[in-house]
């Protein structure tokens, strides 16, 4: 039997008899992740509906100007309600989302035909809270405008198709998986933290944990070779954590199964046909995680130290997310080599229907792969060192 | 059998250099028992981690059964059994399981393995907590487990660091008296301690440290001869020249 594989047996073995890492990392972690996109999911959904079907409430500042208007609002769901006394700072202090104000002329420009002045005050930092609001009035307004010109045009003989010299149709090709949201941004940002960092627990245990345990030396007293041992303890982290982003994903799809429709976004349950590539997307982060964190916890002088470094790990996966929303590009080849950013596209790719060419799996995986190999290289490098279990 | 000739280590830390051990050289025979003696901080546990291959010396030589170290490190580790200063044991395994996870990491057959646990357990007297996890063991209990996990692929040369350090008097008692059946059996045994009554009482050969050197070698007999001291502990105060951490 070869020396990887019994430190892998035991260190599995030891691990499954910790109660508290078995529950976070088979219970806690899979329960947490569905629950939050879910969440966040159904907040979403339903702020949107809400936000577009809904009674608005939309102060006016000086609605008397024209009664009309206010009145024609009246019938497309808006309540006007009276104005706070300055505007402005009512709408920065997110007291109203979005605020009219008619100009005083409004009724005498209106008489004489010319463009009436209306004024809409918003805040555009946040157009996660406000733009939809701000859309809708500005929809609801261009709507009035339009039909109050097609009037004048038929008043004075013209037929309206004058002043609408092009007429413009959308079609939308977005499939119903591919309809992009806040859930579907933290999916693969939470699936590939947690392959990266699942198995934090279990490799500094089995390696700073070790050593400060005493028992280190005696193991590295024995004939088995410090990289087959070393070895045995990433792939010991690598198979655990695995299991947990397995099991993770199947809680995702029970989640979504027993939830009722409607409820949350469909786009966001995952294919079952689509487990098995997005395990294989996942597995060089989960290798390279395992390896990363045997390297730190080889480098670290104590658990503690160790444990220092994880909120740098938990940053690194962020990155490309972070530079997805900034920058939502379309998909290159080169993208595909780079960490993170890389399985972030794949699994959004996958999650989307799209199909992935050989080539890119090819590009993606041997990237991975290779990056794996170099930190293992540093690991063993780490692990040959005297201060490894001879520190005191 | 151990040869250690010319033996240093050095070490710098925060800018100053400490020489651990300078120019060490003893020899440690089959069917003996060798004990090395010094104060805390003589420079034993370092030269013992010099002989197990987890530290590579600076200068010197080490041969165990005619073979270096630093060239077959794997065949060395093989024909040791090594109790290090650290012998701390896995709590959510239980001692026989800890036992074999070494016997495998040697790789040992499971027949053999199950063989030799059985003949470790009754020579040291395991069979109330073989079984047992090792989490809440006794100080004893732990370094029994320890001891048969050093010796599990029953090597020629066996290393113990203060073996009998914090155990009660009986478990001391029964420990000595394992170690007397393995130079019986043949084996070279060698181990440090601080304790002189520790190494007077079971060692044939004594090599006293102080300070990274080697003061003074022999049987005990020698020992009083070369000091010229009738008393054991008189002649161990006389060569390393303070009574200084000497004494139980």
């Amino acid at each position: 039997m070869s020396t990887w594989w019994t430190v892998l047996v035991k260190e599995l073995l030891d691990a499954f008899r910790d109660r508290r890492m078995v529950i976070t990392a088979l219970v806690v972690m899979p329960l947490a992740v569905p629950l939050v996109i879910a969440g966040l999911s159904s907040v979403g959904t339903k702020r949107q509906e809400e936000k577009l079907a809904g009674m608005l409430e939309l102060p006016v500042v000086g609605a008397e100007h024209a009664p009309n208007l206010v009145a024609w609002l009246g019938t497309h769901d808006v309540r006007v309600i009276d104005p706070p006394a300055d505007p402005d700072a009512a709408v920065r202090r997110q007291e109203h989302e979005v605020i009219l104000s008619i100009d005083p002329g409004y009724a005498e420009d209106w008489r004489a035909g010319r463009p009436a002045d209306l004024e809409l005050i918003f805040d555009s930092s946040r157009p996660l809270q406000t733009g939809t609001t701000a859309a809708r009035v500005r929809g609801l307004l261009s709507g009035y405008a339009q039909q109050v010109g097609t009037l004048r045009l038929i008043a004075r003989g013209i037929h309206p198709s004058v002043a609408a010299p092009i007429r413009l149709g959308e079609r939308d090709v977005a499939t119903p998986e591919a309809r992009f949201d806040l859930g579907q941004q933290m999916l693969p940002y939470l699936l590939l933290l947690l392959a990266f960092i699942g198995g934090m627990q279990l490799a500094i245990d089995a390696t700073a944990g070790e050593r400060e345990r005493q028992s280190l030396e005696p193991l590295l007293a024995t004939p088995a070779s410090r990289e087959a041992i070393m070895s045995g303890k990433i792939l010991a982290t690598a198979a655990f954590t695995l299991l947990s982003v397995l099991v993770t994903l199947l809680m995702y799809r029970i989640v979504f199964a027993v939830t009722p429709a409607g409820q949350l976004d469909s786009s966001l349950a995952v294919p079952v046909d689509a487990l098995g590539r997005l395990l294989l997307v996942i597995l060089p982060v989960v290798l390279l995680g395992a390896t990363v964190l045997t390297a730190l916890a080889a480098f670290a002088r104590s658990y503690r130290e160790a444990q220092g470094y994880l909120p740098m790990l938990i940053f690194l996966p962020m990155l490309p997310t972070l530079y997805l929303m900034v920058a939502p590009v379309k998909t290159q080849l080169w993208m595909l080599a780079v960490p993170f950013l890389g399985q972030n596209q794949l699994i959004l790719r996958i999650l989307r229907g799209e199909s992935v060419t050989a080539v890119e799996w090819a590009v993606n995986l041997g990237v991975g792969l290779v990056l794996v190999a170099l930190v293992w290289w540093l690991a063993a490098r780490l692990y040959h060192r005297e201060q490894l279990a001879a520190s005191s | 059998m151990i040869e250690v000739k010319g033996l240093r280590k050095t070490f710098t830390a925060r800018g100053t250099v400490i020489r651990a051990v300078d120019d060490v050289s003893f020899q440690a025979r089959d069917g003996e028992i060798t004990g090395l003696l010094g104060p805390n901080g003589a420079g034993k546990t370092t030269t013992l981690r010099m002989l197990y291959t987890l530290m590579s010396p600076d200068a010197g030589r080490v041969l165990v059964d005619g073979l270096d170290p630093s060239e077959r490190p794997d065949d060395v580790r093989r024909s040791l059994g090594v109790l290090p200063d650290a012998r701390g044991v896995y709590k959510r395994l239980t001692a026989r399981e800890n036992i074999e996870y070494f016997g495998r990491l040697h790789g040992l057959h499971e027949p053999v393995m199950a063989e030799r646990v059985e003949r470790l357990v009754a020579a040291l007297g395991m069979h109330e907590f073989i079984d047992r996890r090792t989490e809440g063991f006794s100080q004893g209990q732990r370094t029994k487990t320890a001891i048969a996990r050093a010796l599990v692929h029953d090597p020629r040369n066996v290393l113990l660091d203060e073996p009998t350090n914090s155990l009660d008097v009986m478990t001391t008692r029964s420990l000595r008296q394992f170690l007397r059946a393995l130079k019986d059996e043949g084996r070279c045994v060698l181990f440090s301690s601080h304790i002189m009554q520790e190494v007077a009482a079971l060692c044939d050969r004594i090599v006293v440290i102080a300070h990274g050197h080697v003061v003074a070698r022999g049987t005990p007999d020698e020992l009083r001869a070369q000091t010229g001291q009738h008393n054991l502990e008189d002649a161990f105060v006389q060569a390393i020249g303070s009574e200084e951490g000497l004494f139980a």
